[in-house]
């Protein structure tokens, strides 16, 4: 191996970790706040990825079908609790936000031409069609049983992961899809190959974690879950609702898995089963950041990125055993010097 | 006769004639249920009663199956290892040994792992055995191994869907009933504090660690036995049926059954395997289309069965079928445990020396001294935030010193874990309660007695342990009487009021029979009658010979037991002395009633 | 739940029983779903296609999906033998979920017709695989399409990069024992998972090893990847690809990087570019515009053919069977495994089959044609 083969390697290695680090900041999140596992992370990739894609050979994403029933579901239960309370106004905002929008969605799909807009335009719509899901997936799946052990949490999670790739095939269908570039730009920068999408890549997530960080630290909203994430029964004592932070957390995990989705899919094929491993690579690096720190997480992503590309160039047979085998010593080293938790649930 | 045997033997006598009454195809899948419950059942040891989550069960399933596989098709074994590929049961036991080596050893890396460390760890390596099964050319690569012999029993061959049946059958029977005399033992009381109750477990000489090791292989092996016969039932193996999302699917079988339960093993097992095949039957013609549905409303129905049976379907079942509980029942005439023998009345038990512990600037404890002797009863009281627990946990050896040394018989405890210390003879309640809701009074108790007996897991697992588990259950009776908890003894421990829960923890020390007792504020939460009752019962142990230290807020009940006070404040002792004498005490008033200003 | 075990089971058995009238029985396992879907899913919409009367019997088609899972795909077969009293069982897609029915089908005397690669489904011959055929080419049949083109083409040093699955693994094997027949040095050997987003690291070690040209086996658009990688990484040579890609999807997906490709299918990819004097054109032509018609312009692909083939193959060995047994017996049974063993010169989409006591796959080098992607779309080689 020479420099050169080690730069592109890292290179590589550099951009798949950069999405990891974006999942994997994303999985603390809802960690901290929820106590969920967020394996179905992987699925909003890929339904990112994929939407966006159908939009572009010109067809109705099916995901929008998705939204229009979960928010159905939605205003079934919270609109019509409201209405029996006589709360008007609350029903109408559910009603508005879970039923109208959904709907309006689906109008403005099947009036414009959706493959010959803009990129950006195509992107935003993408993002409003499956980001929405996260909250909804929420307030269906998880508000109900948010007491529930972190075991049942995980079940539940690993439930609807299997619903979602079951309806990623039936959405779209069996094989790959791919999706233009940002920009065509590319230059040489001495060995490496530099393509505009990498630039993206890196440029976006770093963008997204400095946002990330003035959000936590500036917005009422983003303390609110600073707060819950430290103290659940504090913040609620406080007046921090579980349930809006859970929502808000959902939004916000969805926002970043369908937004990564949307930047890797011009780099690589995506498919319906795309996720789960995408997503377990995120995983693996929250978790090397103890599901609880976010630095420690991005730089874990990192090195989970560079691992996985030299083992693929050294020993590509063993390229997972490799890399889920020295996850072990890392685990060990992260579980005796984090603070230890001496009673589990 | 008793309702649950005869459910029991409903239930084996419709098993017997299984393969007479169903089609063959529904003797196929009850051998798959068998198979898959299996495993479930080494996960309801590991995670629903050991509390470890596990997603790579199927590797060890894989291991299992992979080692008869290769060994009873091999053409060109070295000579001295062909003998085993002779005869599947040899291939069994290597299969075993193989998968109880590799779970040693995995568990001795991942069992370290704190909280969602491990899962992840379990995840890890269940990617690596299932890709390492696939790339090994001499395992068959991905493509798998075929032609492998059926398992013969007594000559006979049991190459049927019907025949294996029995055996399958027969197998986890024998692994439900391993299991379930497991956890109804010494060893399963250990195994059952694992979740939740480790700092207490440790605190009665429970090696936790070890209890973790141990369920971890047992899962391992039930894993292995279940792919063994997977391998032979199948006749085929190649990597798929042993990767982490049949891992995942393992842990759901065992959590929609009933972690905690070791039936839940077969209903989860059950519902998923029967659901899968309705599911792939009646929604093609449901929805029309077929194929790609059942994975949707698969994943949609678990949610919803999670949403509404948070323990698993197992607990609903149970009360379909109405059974009296069975109380344990206790023998009067076991041969009581065997007890030390207390130090003299007047034998220095313990002496703190000039204990000073600092957290970064904050002294919490300064120069502390004191003494218990045997047949004596000190009180360390103090005004909140006087640094009475902290003082507390350096005796009882949860902490260390910055300086200055703590003596038990003459021993520094720093240095020293929990276990070794419940082993000299110091036995401690904790001031937040720590015993094990679900368990009943009885059997909570019963595990203060774990240093005072012996019986391992395989006298556990085969009922070789009863004389001795009499004995412990005798001991732990005769101290719940002792306390006045007689009437709650089958009761859930959960149940109890606080201040009962406080007495329990009493009992289950003087279970360890201990020579030095450290009660963390005993009288909270009791009523008038029964500190009475413990003021007595103190006073009675007294008389025996034993030595106690209570930390305690109530001076009345302070003040009428205790030989001798010692005060603190601001981490510093302020008095010391009869209790009269310190009742006098002005630095005492003024702690106690602020200074007249 | 017992008892509804029992139930169940008793009412499945009644309708078995008044169900006993001659109607032929098909039992399908197909990967519809899971790692090797898209090959599954043009197989089990093919069968919706084949005929419904045999012989002036009906046939009725019964299709589950084994989720490319060996165990699910064997709890199926079981299932259609034992609960469904199956006269024949088609699948499944993957080769190791077919090696593992085989012993559902030789136990029960059912016979069974794989639509998997592997040659190791229907040799060597022995007492279970009497019972078992197949319609696709195998590997090796395939692999030396490649090779002979390999070697005309002067290519001597070749990098390899598969499926880290059973289908890399078959065709390495078959490749790898050619090309050291015919002097062509395997330099690099590398592997890739479906599903990895990236095979940079692969891709430069093949690179390394300076080949004349690149073979890439996988299906379907993940082969794209490597292909594109390669591309991108500025190699220039000559990219070889097995007919598992061979669909749209993959055009679609691997764009200008795919142009040049070379790869060996079987005739039906090429039904109308087929010389009308080749023998296979008719029969391949007869499917591919029975599918096109239901599933759209350019969408056959292989795998849906070698379901057909099956199809093909049941139309020719059944009415002989029909003569001498009822279907839904055991006479029925082994006649139609006789009657399929004994097929000569019948014409499907995948080529001429031609069984004997030895060879239940009874295809010759007229099974495959080489081609090549010319301006974003497939055209032969002649």
């Amino acid at each position: 191996m020479d420099m050169s083969i080690a730069l592109i390697l890292g290179q590589d290695g550099i951009t798949n970790g950069a999405i990891y680090a974006l999942l994997a900041l994303a999985l603390v999140l809802v960690f901290a706040v929820t106590r969920v596992i967020f394996i179905q992370q992987g699925e909003f990739v890929a339904y990112g990825a994929l939407t966006l894609a159908m939009m572009q050979s010109g067809a109705t994403p099916a995901t929008v079908w998705l939204l229009v029933a979960m928010g159905g579901l939605v205003t079934a239960f919270d609109g019509l609790k409201a209405l029996k309370a006589g709360q008007m106004q609350r029903a109408g905002m559910v009603a508005g936000w879970n039923l109208a929008y959904p709907l309006a969605l689906v109008a403005v799909l099947s009036a414009l031409p959706v493959n010959e807009l803009p990129l950006v335009l195509q992107v935003v719509l993408t993002l409003a069609i499956v980001v929405p899901m996260g909250p909804m997936m929420y307030r269906l799946m998880y508000q109900p049983i948010a007491s529930a052990p972190v075991l049942i949490l995980l079940i539940v999670s690993v439930a609807l992961h299997i619903a979602m790739v079951g309806l990623g095939l039936l959405f779209f269908g069996a094989e790959g899809h791919r999706t233009p570039a940002f920009s065509e730009l590319s230059f040489d920068l001495g060995p490496l190959m530099v393509t505009g999408q990498t630039i993206w890549v890196l440029v976006v997530s770093v963008l997204l974690i400095v946002a990330l960080y003035q959000f936590f630290e500036r917005t009422l909203y983003g303390k609110a879950l600073r707060a819950t994430a430290i103290n659940r029964v504090g913040a609620q004592l406080m007046g921090i609702s579980p349930a809006l932070a859970g929502k808000l957390t959902f939004f916000l995990a969805a926002f970043i898995g369908a937004l990564s989705g949307v930047l890797i899919a011009p780099i690589t094929t995506i498919y319906y089963d795309t996720g789960f491993l995408i997503g377990l690579k995120g995983f693996v690096a929250a978790i090397i950041g103890g599901l609880a720190s976010y630095p420690i997480a991005a730089l874990g992503a990192i090195a989970v990125g560079l691992l996985e590309a030299f083992a693929s160039f050294w020993a590509s047979a063993y390229k997972e055993v490799i890399v889920f085998t020295l996850i072990i010593p890392v685990l060990l080293w992260r579980s005796l010097t984090s603070h230890h938790v001496e009673e589990e649930e | 006769m008793r309702t649950d045997r005869l459910v029991l033997g409903a239930f084996l006598a419709l098993l017997l004639m299984v393969p007479a009454i169903l089609s063959p195809y529904y003797v196929t899948l009850l051998n798959y249920i068998g198979l898959y419950a299996m495993v479930a059942l080494g996960l309801v040891l590991l995670t629903g009663v050991g509390g470890l989550t596990s997603f790579g069960q199927a590797a060890f399933v894989g291991l299992g199956a992979y080692t008869t596989a290769a060994l009873t098709t091999a053409t060109d074994l070295p000579a001295w290892l062909a003998w085993v590929g002779a005869s599947p049961w040899f291939t069994l036991v290597a299969g075993l040994l193989i998968t109880a080596a590799v779970a040693v050893l995995l568990g001795s890396l991942t069992l370290k792992l704190s909280g969602h460390f491990l899962p992840l760890g379990t995840i890890a390596w269940g990617i690596s055995l299932y890709f390492l099964f696939g790339t090994m050319q001499s395992l068959g690569g991905h493509t798998g191994i075929t032609g492998i012999p059926p398992i013969e029993l007594f000559g006979w061959t049991l190459d049927g869907g019907g025949e294996i049946f029995y055996l399958i059958w027969a197998f986890l029977l024998l692994g439900m009933l391993t299991t379930h005399n497991l956890l109804d033992s010494r060893e399963g009381r250990a195994i059952r504090a694992l979740k939740g109750g480790r700092v207490m477990a440790e605190a009665m000489g429970v090696d936790t660690g070890r209890a973790r090791m141990i369920i971890f292989v047992i899962a391992a092996l039930l894993a292995c036995a279940s792919g063994w016969l997977y391998a032979h039932m199948q006749r085929f193996v190649n990597p798929t049926p042993f990767g982490v999302h049949i891992g995942i699917e393992y842990l759901f079988m065992a959590v929609v059954g009933g972690a905690g339960y070791v039936w839940g093993a077969i209903v989860g097992a059950g519902v998923i395997t029967v659901l899968k095949q309705w599911l792939q039957d009646w929604l093609p013609s449901l929805l029309g289309a077929s194929g790609n549905f059942e994975m949707i409303v698969f994943g949609i129905l678990m949610v919803l069965v999670l949403h509404r049976a948070r323990e698993g379907l197992w607990p609903i079942l149970k009360k379909l079928v109405p059974m009296r509980t069975i109380h344990k029942t206790i023998d009067a005439q076991a041969e009581p445990l065997p007890r030390r023998t207390l130090p003299a009345p007047g034998t220095l038990i313990l002496e703190a020396k000039d204990v000073t512990r600092r957290f970064g600037g904050l002294v919490a404890n300064n120069n502390m001294s004191l003494e218990v002797k045997a047949g004596e009863i000190l009180a360390l009281i103090g005004p909140n935030g006087a640094g009475k627990s902290t003082m507390f946990n350096q005796i009882s050896g949860v902490d260390t010193p910055t300086s200055g040394e703590v003596l038990f018989l003459g021993k520094p405890v720093a240095g020293r874990d929990s276990r070794e210390i419940a082993r000299m003879g110091m036995s401690r309640t904790f001031q937040h309660v720590k015993l094990l809701p679900t368990m009943s009074v009885l059997e909570n108790v019963a595990i203060g007695a774990h240093l005072r007996s012996h019986k391992g897991v395989l006298s556990s697992a085969w009922r070789l342990d009863r004389a001795e588990e009499a004995r412990i259950l005798k001991e732990a009776a005769h101290q719940i009487e002792r306390v006045g908890l007689k009437d709650h003894m089958f009761d859930e421990a959960g149940s109890l009021a606080l201040g009962q829960q406080r007495i329990l923890e009493i009992a289950r020390a003087l279970c360890a029979d201990p020579c030095l007792l450290l009660l963390d504020e005993p009288a909270a939460g009791l009523r008038y009658k029964e500190k009475q009752a413990l003021a007595e019962l103190l006073k009675r142990l007294r008389s025996e010979g034993m030595a106690t230290l209570i930390v305690e807020h109530d001076m009345d009940f302070v003040m009428n037991l205790v030989d001798r006070v010692v005060v603190m404040e601001f981490g510093q002792k302020i008095a010391e002395g009869l209790p009269e004498e310190v009742q006098q005490n002005p630095a005492v008033l003024e702690a106690y009633l602020g200074g007249v200003e | 739940m017992k008892l509804r075990h029992t139930l169940l089971a008793a009412i499945s058995l009644a309708f078995a029983a008044s169900a006993a009238h001659a109607e032929i029985k098909v039992g399908v396992v197909v990967s519809a779903t899971g790692p090797a879907a898209s090959l599954g899913i043009p197989e089990r919409n093919t069968v919706a296609l084949l005929p419904t009367t045999i012989g002036g019997e009906p046939v009725r088609y019964i299709v589950l999906d084994d989720a490319s899972d060996t165990t699910t795909a064997v709890k199926n077969a079981r299932k259609l033998v034992a609960e469904d009293k199956v006269d024949v069982l088609i699948g499944s897609t993957t080769s190791p979920a077919s090696l593992a029915m085989i012993d559902v089908a030789a136990e029960t005397s059912t016979p069974m017709i794989s639509l998997a690669a592997s040659a190791r489904i229907v040799s060597p011959m022995d007492d279970k695989k009497r019972w078992i055929f197949k319609t696709p080419q195998n590997d090796q049949q395939m692999a030396s399409a490649i090779v002979e083109h390999m070697t005309a083409n002067n290519v001597k040093r070749v990098s390899f990069i598969g499926f880290a699955n059973a289908y890399g693994e078959g065709w390495f094997e078959q490749f790898k024992k050619q090309a050291e027949e015919k002097g062509v040095e395997l330099v690099a050997n590398e592997r890739f998972n479906p599903a990895d987003t990236s095979v940079t690291g692969q891709a430069l070690k093949l690179m390394a090893a300076k080949p004349d040209a690149v073979f890439i086996a996988g299906s379907g658009t993940p082969s794209a990847l490597p292909q594109k990688t390669l591309r991108e990484r500025g190699y220039k040579g000559p990219i070889y690809q097995t007919h598992g890609v061979a669909n749209n999807d993959f055009l679609r997906i691997c764009g200008k990087d795919c142009e040049g490709t070379l790869l060996p299918v079987g005739p039906v990819q090429m039904a109308r570019s087929l010389d009308d004097s080749h023998p296979v054109k008719a029969s391949a032509l007869a499917y591919v515009e029975k599918y096109e018609a239901v599933h759209g312009e350019g969408s056959v692909s292989s795998f849906g053919a070698y379901a057909w083939d099956a199809g093909v193959l049941l139309e020719a060995a059944a009415p002989v069977a029909l003569q001498v047994a009822k279907p839904g017996s055991a006479e029925f049974r082994s006649a139609l495994r006789d009657a399929l063993e004994g097929v000569k010169e019948v014409a499907g989409a995948t080529g001429i089959y031609t069984m004997s006591a030895d060879d239940h796959l009874g295809l010759d080098e007229r099974s495959r044609v080489m081609i090549e992607i010319r301006n974003g779309t497939w055209s032969l080689l002649k």
